[in-house]
């Protein structure tokens, strides 16, 4: 174990770990996540992330707002290498963490967790660069093909957590939306029971981020958080428990039309062209009705409908995907079904957004866990029963029916300062003959 | 007619004399200054570009007035002369002053390359502000320490414009600007002037950003490349950082010669290409454009071309690199370094045109490429092996047949074949890299159907399918039968060793090669039909990959269960006897068994290896699951598919009975049949009592027919006149959906909440299209940062959006309309049909009916970049 604790330290100081060693967490990781299931459970509080990249300084920024490994609990939702010139660092710091704290943090695959992008976007040259040989590269394509493909959280509480020494968070507050230094950007109230327009709390703050812009009363159809373009959340009763988040990297699939089914794939595979697994870690939600060719070449676009039916269908309330940049850090759609979440600031180090955290908290009452433990029998009817036919959607329900969503906080947070990291280059060739 | 003089000019640069080749002999008209610019002829009329010479002594007097036309045929001949045709007339200007020639000629120059754009008319090509763009209206500030913030700011401002960015190129370039600027880094270090040392680093990086080649080739030319890089390692972004450029790129170290390359030219060109990557990867990684990245891209790419050319037609340079080799005297780091050195060259040769890049390797091969790669493989230096495996790889990518060729003539001269060279390192090598290396490449020299890589394939076995028609060589022929003979023992003992094998418990270095052999041998079993049948049969295969079920590695059970799973969906009649015959799927059974309680990756594995066992296809393998393990099937009957396939064989007495019409509809059902296969997805009481009470409810619903299929498989009544082909929904997929109405959307509903009728890539799809991957890997651009740029141009096509969009609405209502009847009204347009195009319905919800159209070429992506608009 101290051996392991070594590695992390070293990785931290973004050095890389002798190829025995890669290998040797390679094999740990591996009997870890052939232990997993396609869909992993999680329970809440947790804190998802999208994209990193290889932005390895990016990376400690990101611990550093959103407290470290094992004292928070988190989820990363793939594309942690390519573009980026530390995937390899990256990565393998997430995998040491994974082996040292399996239950604190999950890793699910992204698209570019495959033989065939990493070639083209960086992580294979950049091993090339740093081993001499492609093999650490082999030992992780490896690990990526055990890589879970989603995961579920539960128990997640539609209150948010109170931080120490914070603003009182009220029990209405749906969505708030905090800078790296731990201040209040703004806060978002639930929509009441009857319906009425969600409110925006304005907190009194220093911070100078661009997308704390909508500073104004909110438009009365556009009720989300900045840069979210969606309305809060709607329908749903106060008190009612938040219902299960679907974490995965891309989006959902029409071969996929219930959760489970995802766990009737053998997932141990390069990323396919297409078929279900492939349409996990390409699609996009899109503006669209029903689905849409992408315009990615795999996977499918994907509107809010679909999104309503499917959350509908498995009981959720939120479907938390990465996979786009947004240069607010996150963005909610489809009246808050589904958000993308962003974790790498400063893209590619020059496109200029921010990235952001989503952090859910654990619900005390009892409640949320109760009616929707993932896997359960009849789980998609998990406390609807005598509300009328479920399963059957008819179209008020679209209207009508939204499952009031877990409280979320947002972290939004900057790249890291460039003097923290030194020059972001890639390693030279060391000797050459042509 | 007025002459408008160029703005800035400084006349004296431009004195000149006029010649006119009259009888073969320069006539000389006078001595003059000349000017080039737009001339106002009528006012209505657009400008014409002239050349104009003043004579010195009477400055009203003209020399020359031309116009220039397209095919005036303006040259410039040395550093002084421009001569043309004027009217027939040859004609030259002599200037005094290279510079005033060279300013004169941009003018011309540029109106020519205007004229050869507009390919036609001078009219909208030339527009006024041409003239002011003029290289000769750059005046750059002194390269002084003094003026840095002036130079920062005037190159700044000057490429913000593309015709600026231009003119700037040009004028540094025609000044030797960088070759000032680089003693002042110097200076500005002297005197630790930081501020200075920042502007400088700007400056270069605008320099270099200007993206203009011949700048950049200048820039890393050996007399400016330390200044510029040196420049840049003070990054104003980076205040307290310096970076050590200089010392990295001057260590001479870097450059290995192991044959000395006599050419000082190409030598330079080596080193260049060197620093261009350098550029490329470390000065400018963070702050480098796309434009800039590919002009980089492709110096380095002609550089390396030119170089390779230049090494593979050096007479004797070939002979000399191999004889390294053949010296037994020759010390091991030379002949280390040679390996490497001909991996470098392959690397490279990767990007050369077809013809010369087989000129090359022929050429290698003849001097006795073979022999190195023999050599490389059994080297104790794990960097050398890879260097062998790498240039073999590389080879065998561009014509596996060369390779085939000298291993053919190593049979016949009954010399070990090169394969057998690398089944040995395959079984004691070490190296991860180089073990994945050799399976590819024992894959592609035994696949019988002659060049190509088959695309990568890394799961199902359709592979084989459309070759096997393909005439085999008799080469080939030959090859196969000696490795069937002699070698496949050899490749295949790790497994085979398996049977006297007491426990399955193995250490690091052999539970690595399972994966490996069960990878190799799915691709022979695909590509050697009757010779792979026999030595599967012969050996006795499934059972020894039955006996991996027994470790306690899951990643090893995996593998079995890989294995299995490939012999099944290759639906040949021959494995599915084997698997029954060998008694196989009784321990699979007994590992799903053992594991299911937890939802893991070995569960997931043997779930989808049973449902691709098609029950009502392979009914053999069905039966002999039935009549073997009734009892284990019994135990897992919580899981639909199994109590589907038990139900199933009961109610057709051991799937002695079926209808016909229904028969094809049944076959094609358990591809997807995954409804809940998880054991607490069982359907609960209520649901059980909901598929039972089904019947009745159907009389009331017209559309029903085709789901008259309770859950276990079997009809409720004969279906009428459903003999569909290519309806591919599976009818038993309703039930997927938990539902516990009975309401009278329920038909409906239990339709539409069918899966898509594709059946999941792993079971039934098509083989991945190498298209599919070219355009991703094309397309991955799109990425989010693409789109973050793209964004706009998105925007401005959305009528186009609108109008997919309308379609789609079309398409969905037409699809709601249709309601059940949709599926058979596509029977009479099979998959494909439509030019390659596969549709996919997508039913999801009795409002929300949705068909998406997946073509399986470009257009698709093109068909969706419209939809993109949405956002």
């Amino acid at each position: 174990m101290s051996d392991l604790d070594r590695a992390i330290a070293q990785l931290r100081a973004c050095r890389p770990i002798p190829e025995n060693e890669v290998r040797e967490l390679c094999h740990k990781a591996r009997e870890l996540l052939i232990e997993e299931g396609n869909v992993v459970t999680v329970n809440a509080p947790v804190t998802i992330c999208g994209d990193i990249h290889g932005q390895f300084h990016d990376l400690m920024e990101l611990f550093r707002v959103g407290g470290d490994v094992p004292d928070t609990n988190y989820l990363f939702m793939g594309d942690f290498v390519d573009r980026g010139f530390y995937s390899l660092e990256s990565f393998l710091l997430l995998l040491c963490l994974k082996v040292r704290y399996p239950d604190r943090m999950t890793l699910i695959r992204g698209n570019h967790e495959s033989r065939q992008i990493t070639t083209v976007y960086g992580f294979y040259d950049e091993c090339l660069r740093k081993y001499g040989s492609a093999n650490v590269w082999r030992y992780c394509c490896d690990v990526f093909d055990y890589l879970a493909l989603g995961a579920i959280v539960l128990g997640a509480s539609n209150t948010l957590s109170q931080p120490a020494g914070s603003v009182p968070v009220g029990e209405d507050v749906e969505i708030e939306v905090c800078n790296a230094d731990q201040q209040i950007i703004s806060r978002f109230l639930r929509k009441g029971p009857n319906g009425a327009m969600g409110q925006q709390q304005q907190q009194p703050t220093t911070n100078g981020f661009s997308e704390s812009g909508s500073s104004g009363p909110p438009a009365p159809t556009n009720t989300g958080p900045p840069g979210s373009g969606a309305s809060g959340a709607s329908g749903g009763s106060i008190g009612n428990p938040a219902g299960a988040v679907l974490c995965v990297h891309g989006g959902l699939s029409p071969l996929i039309d219930n959760v489970d089914k995802i766990r009737l794939l053998d997932r141990k595979q390069e990323v396919p062209h297409e078929g279900a697994m492939c349409d996990l870690l390409w699609s996009d939600p899109d503006e669209i009705d029903g689905w849409g060719l992408s315009p990615r070449g795999a996977g499918f676009l994907f509107g809010a409908d679909i999104v309503k039916v499917f959350n509908h269908r498995n009981d959720l309330s939120l479907i938390a995907r990465a996979h786009q940049l947004v240069m607010e850090g996150f963005k909610e759609m489809f009246d808050a079904s589904i958000v993308t979440v962003w974790s790498a600031p400063n893209y590619c180090y020059r496109c200029g957004n921010v990235a952001a955290l989503l952090e859910l908290s654990e619900d005390d009452s009892g409640l949320g866990v109760l009616a929707r433990s993932n896997g359960d029998v009849n789980r998609s009817d998990g406390g609807m029963g005598g509300q009328g036919p479920r399963g059957v959607l008819m179209e008020n329900d679209l209207l009508g029916y939204n499952r009031a969503g877990p409280a979320r906080r947002y972290r939004v947070f900057q790249a890291a300062p460039q003097d923290s990291r030194g020059m972001p280059a890639k390693k030279p060739v060391a000797d050459y003959f042509l | 007619m007025m002459a408008q003089p160029v703005p800035h000019q400084t006349a004296d640069k431009k004195r000149v004399k006029v010649y006119e080749l009259r009888n073969n002999d320069w006539f000389d008209r006078g001595t003059g200054f000349c000017t080039a610019c737009f001339v106002t002829i009528q006012e209505d009329q657009p400008k014409e570009p002239r050349v104009i010479v003043q004579s010195e002594d009477q400055p009203d007097r003209l020399l020359l007035e031309t116009k220039i036309v397209k095919d005036d045929g303006f040259q410039k001949q040395q550093d002084t002369l421009i001569v043309w045709t004027d009217n027939g007339v040859d004609m030259a200007l002599s200037f005094q002053e290279a510079d005033g020639c060279q300013a004169i000629w941009k003018f011309i120059d540029n109106v020519q390359q205007q004229f050869q754009a507009a390919m036609g008319g001078p009219d909208d090509g030339l527009s006024d502000d041409l003239g002011m763009d003029m290289p000769a209206a750059i005046q750059l500030p002194p390269a002084e320490l003094g003026a840095l913030i002036d130079i920062e700011n005037t190159l700044r401002n000057l490429s913000q414009s593309p015709s600026g960015r231009d003119a700037l190129a040009k004028a540094i370039m025609s000044e030797d600007y960088i070759a000032k600027l680089i003693p002042l880094v110097e200076m500005a270090e002297d005197l630790e002037s930081l501020g200075d040392l920042h502007h400088l680093c700007n400056i270069m990086k605008t320099v270099v950003l200007l993206n203009d080649t011949a700048l950049i080739e200048h820039a890393v030319s050996d007399e400016c490349v330390l200044g510029v890089v040196g420049a840049m390692e003070y990054d104003p972004d980076f205040p307290t950082h310096k970076a050590n450029h200089r010392q990295w790129l001057n260590d001479q170290g870097r450059y290995k010669e192991v044959v000395r390359i006599q050419d000082d030219q190409v030598r330079r060109k080596i080193h260049q290409t060197y620093r261009l990557q350098y550029l490329k990867d470390v000065v400018l990684a963070r702050i480098l454009d796309d434009p800039t990245f590919s002009v980089l891209n492709s110096l380095i790419f002609f550089n390396q071309v030119d170089i390779l050319q230049h090494l593979h037609m050096t007479p004797g340079f070939m002979t000399d690199l191999f004889a390294v080799f053949g010296d037994p005297n020759e010390k091991p780091l030379r002949k280390k370094e040679a390996v490497l050195f001909i991996q470098q060259c392959c690397a490279i040769s990767k990007n050369l045109q077809p013809p010369a890049r087989q000129g090359l390797y022929s050429n290698f091969l003849q001097q006795g490429l073979l022999s190195v790669i023999n050599f490389g493989l059994r080297h104790p230096d794990a960097s050398v092996r890879v260097g062998a495996t790498d240039i073999l790889g590389s080879i065998l990518e561009f014509d596996p047949s060369m390779i085939r060729k000298t291993i053919y003539e190593q049979i016949q001269r009954k010399t070990p074949p090169l394969t057998d060279s690398l089944i040995d390192l395959l079984l004691v090598e070490v190296d991860l890299g180089i073990k994945s290396q050799l399976t590819e490449s024992l894959k592609v020299l035994l696949d019988p159907n002659g060049p190509g890589v088959p695309p990568p394939d890394t799961r199902d076995g359709f592979m084989g399918k459309g070759r096997q028609h393909v005439a085999i060589d008799p080469q080939q022929e030959v090859f196969l039968t000696h490795f069937y003979e002699h070698s496949a023992i050899k490749l295949f003992k790790p497994l085979l060793d398996l049977e006297k094998r007491p426990t399955m418990k193995f250490n690091a270095l052999e539970d690595g090669i399972f994966g490996y052999l069960n990878e190799i041998l799915c691709f022979y079993i695909r590509h050697h039909h009757h010779r792979s049948k026999f030595f599967v049969l012969q050996n006795n295969i499934a059972q020894r990959f039955g006996q991996l079920l027994a470790c306690k590695e899951k990643h090893l059970q995996l593998v079995a269960i890989r294995f299995f799973r490939h012999l099944v969906l290759l639906r040949d009649e021959f494995y599915s006897k084997h698997l029954a015959e060998k008694r196989v799927l009784g321990p699979v059974l007994d590992t799903l068994l053992r594991t299911l309680p937890r939802d893991n990756l070995l569960a997931s594995a043997c779930l989808d290896f049973f449902t691709s066992i098609n029950y009502e296809g392979d009914r053999d393998l069905a039966k002999h699951i039935m009549e073997n393990y009734r009892e284990k099937i019994v135990a897992l009957s919580h899981i639909d598919y199994f109590r589907g396939m038990m139900c199933r064989y009961d109610q057709s007495q051991g799937y002695t009975i079926s209808e016909p019409d229904e028969e094809e509809e049944m076959a094609r059902r358990p591809a997807h049949a995954g409804r809940g296969m998880m054991e607490h997805l069982t359907v609960d009481q209520a649901q059980e009592e909901y598929w039972n009470t089904s019947d009745d409810d159907e009389e009331n619903h017209p559309a029903g027919p085709e789901m008259r299929l309770l859950p276990n498989g079997a009809p409720a009544k004969p279906l009428v006149e459903y003999t569909s082909d290519d309806d591919e929904d599976g009818s038993g997929d309703a039930v997927m959906t938990p539902v516990d109405s009975t309401s009278t959307e329920d038909e409906a509903s239990k339709e539409n909440q069918r899966p898509p009728s594709t059946p999941p890539t792993a079971t039934g799809g098509p083989p991945p299209e190498r298209l599919s991957e070219k355009r991703r890997r094309e397309e991955d651009e799109d990425d989010a940062l693409d789109k973050l740029m793209q964004h706009k141009r998105r925007n401005s096509s959305s009528a186009g959006s609108n109008s997919s969009l309308s379609a789609g609405i079309l398409r969905k209502k037409q699809s709601f309309n249709n309601g059940g009847a949709k599926s058979r009204s596509r029977e009479g347009s099979p998959n494909g049909a439509s030019g390659g195009q596969k549709k996919i319905s997508i039913s999801i919800g009795p409002v929300l009916k949705t068909a998406a159209v997946r073509a399986s070429s470009p257009g698709r992506a093109q068909a969706t970049a419209a939809d993109e608009n949405g956002k």
